[in-house]
């Protein structure tokens, strides 16, 4: 179809001031439209999918933008939609603990807002200010803190997805407890947006915590053996951390100014409890550590510094200089094994290789400078390196060229015919996101 | 050698009983199967075709593909502990017994994972690692001889999910035997978010409507250092919800939050493990706190300010582990204690925001009082899961009929205030018709429709967790398998 006959049918769906022709990001990173169109309300979002898939064509879909880099093997669908308008809270309830929001409320805005009522969406997930918590739960990003706090899986009770056909299906509720039917919120989360637009997400709320520590031990000869089993033992002792994540030297030197091995301890609870737990690790740290505490807002700035080192995928691409984003997951403790080999890259392939990795959840995310055959042979050395370890390594952030060439999600799993099934059977003309997940759903 | 020999005419039964190969693992003679015609769920009743105990995964998957094939219906069975029916063969299904496959496979404490069968008892798992201060979190009150396969196909819940999370936060891998009988692996191991839809947390949840559970990884905590545990007695049920709902919001997280009213009381004072409540009280909280030792008192204090802002009558602290035990137990026999008081009983298990807690007890009383029959109240107050409990003598007629119609009228009180019907023990048979309370039929075709992905001839226990389609779904059905 071409574009003008496009126009006119979306502008009798939507007003003009909403619509704009072409797509004004870089094409490097690919995931655009021949047309962006900005709802404000569901019914928009229903009634433009509907058109859509009446008329067969392939609509990408976008917020902040900072995942853009995230999957996907187009240039370009007909239509790109974008949630950035489509924002706000829609229900709080203090008491009971959960918020409703639209899918296109920044990460920050959200939080900001809870924080008046002194609560917050337990997530830490990469570029809050940028990222909207619709791409965040779609992507099922997370950050260090999950160990305490679980993932996006663990507090999304409610969701409002419009379906390709444009239809609302509504999957979960308001309750933080509820088996009635199956528990289709797990289906979408993570889905990279191949099933349905995320339209409304209702998420069980925590206490902000009273008080928070971090404990950073920097391992100036590198010695992993004294990681392994500090690590261990910390894991077996009563202590709660709430984030337990080693950084590779290059990473601790941008977010502590020391470049060394680091684990970034965290502790969050009443302030006895902290200062607690925060002697207990001063007591039992390897000898040869250094240590130093951060407390309050001065944790919290190092958290905000860590989670603003991704790649983001609303910027411009450079051609010379290639950055990719992976997600690696291994067994909690071969975490550090990952964090050494990412290390390793760096000489190995001449590029830059920041890491960090969480020894509770067993997952890391690994971001890469180089050149771009430096980029592609690392990721493939590293995806070798975690599959050996019966894991797995994920493309996060890659230029549209090299997700072409290297499988942003590795093989395909061996009952892929499942995941098959279910987008033939909820997008069966495949009109959402296209190409965007694995094994090119 | 064929360990099972079987007389009967039934060429089906002849075959089934060459696929399981420990002795007396097959059950076709109408006596041996009564036993098998209900679960938890009393009120409806069914004959299975047979009941077969394989002993491992392969095993199962030979039962399966041969129902498969000849085109027998079949079902999943752990230890009959569900409340909704879900393992009632309602078509005279093949019943597949887990018990045997109950071995403990691996415990891996350093990566804080245990692998079992599913036919391992919930409680076994914890008794197994609590040496070295470890437990398995999701506690449902039936954890003694419910089986872990079990609490997956129903994502179980129990008093400490408050703070830890259900069946679901705590699963991290599954081999799974499709209803074709091909075996799966899903949540590689244990690792977290392998790359693909989120079948694991699809299949927790799923009623055995989609695949047998065959081993499962499950995540283990560490003890934590210090628990509290409190009583606290009011007078006016309203008071004990609003202390309910101010604790949840004054930003304490509970390990659990449990509360009974006076009909249950009574129940569970008459009953095995009496405790000493008072017997005038109307409601009591069951409060526990813990974590990390220096924090609690802390934590203790704001609770007991909050009881006494709602006029406690009396608050009293565990003085032991022992005494602590002695209330748990009086806690969680609760269902069974209300055979003390009452002939039958009916469990419902609906959930509703906290803050409606007054609002939604006062109506359940109200139903009570219309259908003339009692309605005691034990429930997770913590996260609003109530469990009213009709209480009905059968043996009059009519009265298991309005005990039915009064369950469901609770369920629809919680669904109006913006709750839903199940909270912990699933829809099976028992609120299939009350789904239509919060899903509309576009949302039901949308989860039948994952269903036909995986058990795509329905053979696998068919007749559970959706309502019979009305006539306008089945036209959108029509239609969207013309898409
Ligand atoms: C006194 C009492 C107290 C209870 N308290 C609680 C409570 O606090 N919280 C709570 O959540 N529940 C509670 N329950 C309900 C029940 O114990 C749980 O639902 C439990 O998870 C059922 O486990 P089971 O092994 O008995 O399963 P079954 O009753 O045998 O089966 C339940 C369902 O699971 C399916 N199934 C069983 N095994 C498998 C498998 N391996 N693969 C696939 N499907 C399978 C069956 O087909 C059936 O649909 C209670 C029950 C009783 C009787």
């Amino acid at each position: 179809m071409v574009t003008s006959e496009l126009l006119t049918g979306l502008s009798s769906i939507i007003l003009e001031e909403q619509i704009q022709g072409g797509s004004h990001s870089s094409p490097l990173l690919g995931n655009n439209g021949r047309i962006t169109v900005f709802p404000k309300t569901e019914q928009e979002i229903a009634d433009i999918l509907q058109y859509a898939n009446e008329k067969a064509m392939k609509i990408n879909i976008i917020a902040g933008g900072t995942k853009r880099g995230f999957g996907g093997i187009e240039e370009s669908a007909d239509i790109l939609l974008s949630l950035e308008q489509y924002k706000g809270v829609v229900e709080h309830s203090p008491g009971d603990m959960i918020v409703t929001v639209k899918s296109g409320t920044t990460y920050q805005e959200l939080q900001d807002f809870l924080a008046e009522h002194k609560q917050k969406v337990p997530l830490d997930p990469a570029l809050p200010k940028e990222a909207t918590i619709g791409g965040v739960i779609a992507a099922n990003d997370f950050g260090p803190k999950r160990l305490g706090y679980g993932s996006a899986r663990d507090m999304v009770i409610g969701l409002r997805m419009v379906y390709p056909d444009g239809t609302i299906i509504r999957s979960g509720g308001k309750t933080v407890k509820n088996v009635a039917g199956y528990d289709m919120n797990k289906l979408f989360i993570g889905s990279m947006g191949t099933l349905g637009v995320i339209s409304e997400i209702t998420i069980k709320l925590r206490p902000l915590q009273q008080y928070e520590s971090l404990i950073l031990l920097s391992f100036p000869d590198g010695n992993l053996e004294d990681i392994h089993t500090f690590t261990i033992s910390l894991l077996d002792s009563v202590m709660e951390p709430v984030a337990l994540e080693l950084l590779n030297p290059p990473l601790a030197e941008i977010v502590t100014g020391h470049r060394a091995f680091t684990l970034a301890i965290s502790f969050e609870d009443v302030e006895s409890s902290v200062r607690y737990q925060v002697d207990y690790v001063k007591q039992h740290k390897p000898s040869d550590a250094s240590i130093s505490i951060l407390e309050q807002n001065d944790a919290r700035s190092f958290w905000d510094n860590l989670a603003a080192v991704s790649p983001n995928g609303q910027q411009t691409v450079s051609e010379q200089t290639t950055k990719a984003a992976l997600k690696v997951g291994v067994k909690n403790l071969d975490v550090v094994s990952v964090i050494k080999e990412s290390q390793l890259l760096q000489d190995s392939h001449h590029l830059k290789a920041e890491a960090h990795g969480g020894l509770g959840t067993g997952l890391c995310k690994v971001y890469l400078t180089g050149t771009k055959d430096d980029v592609v042979s690392a990721i493939t050395s590293l995806r070798s390196f975690a599959e050996h370890l019966g894991g797995y390594a994920v493309a996060t952030h890659l230029p549209l060229a090299l997700r072409q060439q290297i499988k942003v999600w590795g093989e395909k799993p061996s009952h892929f015919f499942l995941l098959d099934g279910i987008k033939a059977k909820v997008d069966s003309k495949r009109i959402l996101n296209n190409g965007r997940f694995v094994g090119g759903i | 050698m064929v360990r099972n020999k079987v007389k009967t005419n039934d060429i089906h039964i002849i075959n089934l009983a060459k696929l399981v190969s420990s002795p007396n693992a097959i059950l076709y003679k109408e006596e041996d199967l009564l036993a098998y015609d209900c679960d938890g769920f009393t009120i409806e009743r069914h004959l299975p075709r047979a009941v077969v105990f394989p002993k491992n995964t392969e095993e199962v998957s030979q039962i399966v593909k041969y129902c498969a094939e000849n085109n027998l219906p079949f079902l999943a069975r752990g230890a009959g502990t569900g409340l909704s029916g879900g393992a009632i063969p309602l078509n005279n299904e093949v019943i597949i017994s887990l018990v045997r496959m109950k071995r403990l496979l691996e415990v891996d404490l350093e990566n804080r994972r245990a692998v079992v069968e599913p036919g391992f008892v919930n409680l076994k798992l914890t008794n197994s690692i609590s040496d070295k201060g470890y437990y398995y979190a999701p506690d449902p009150s039936s954890q003694y001889a419910c089986t872990i396969g079990g609490n997956v196909a129903e994502n179980a819940g129990g008093a400490h999910c408050l703070k830890y999370g259900v069946t679901t936060n705590h699963i991290l891998g599954l081999e799974v035997v499709l209803p074709n009988g091909e075996i799966i692996e899903i949540g590689n191991g244990g690792i977290p978010d392998s790359p693909g839809y989120d079948l694991l947390g699809l299949l927790t949840g799923s009623e055995g409507t989609l695949g047998i559970v065959t081993k499962i990884t499950v995540r283990i905590l560490k003890n934590p250092e210090a628990k509290q545990t409190v009583l606290a007695y009011f007078d006016n049920i309203e008071d004990g919800s609003q202390a309910v709902s101010d604790i949840i919001s004054s930003g304490i997280v509970p390990a659990a939050l449990e509360m009974m009213d006076k009909t249950a009381i009574e129940g569970v004072e008459a009953a095995a493990f009496p405790v000493g409540h008072p017997k005038d009280i109307e409601a009591v909280l069951l409060i526990e706190v813990d974590g990390i030792a220096a924090g609690i008192e802390g934590q203790i204090e704001m609770i007991l300010d909050v009881c006494r802002k709602w006029n406690v009558r009396e608050v009293k602290a565990a003085r032991d582990e022992a005494e602590r035990g002695r209330w748990w137990a009086n806690r969680k026999t609760g269902f069974g204690a209300m055979g003390a008081i009452s002939p039958d009983y009916l469990v419902q298990d609906g959930v509703i925001p906290r803050s409606r807690l007054p609002e939604v007890l006062a109506k359940i009383n109200h139903i009570s009082k219309e259908s003339g029959l009692r309605i005691a109240n034990i429930f997770h107050a913590g996260d609003g899961n109530l469990h009213p409990l009709v209480l009905f003598d059968s043996r009059i007629p009519g009265e298991t009929e309005k005990a039915i119609e009064a369950g469901s009228a609770c369920l629809k009180v919680c669904a109006d205030v913006g709750g839903s019907i199940t909270g912990e023990h699933g829809v099976g048979i028992e609120k299939k018709e009350e789904m239509r309370f919060v899903f509309n039929d576009e949302e039901i075709i949308a989860q039948t429709n994952i269903r036909d992905v995986f058990n795509p001839d329905h053979l696998l226990n068919a007749g559970k967790l959706f309502p019979t389609p009305g006539r306008c779904a089945e036209v959108k059905r029509e239609l969207s398998s013309k898409n």
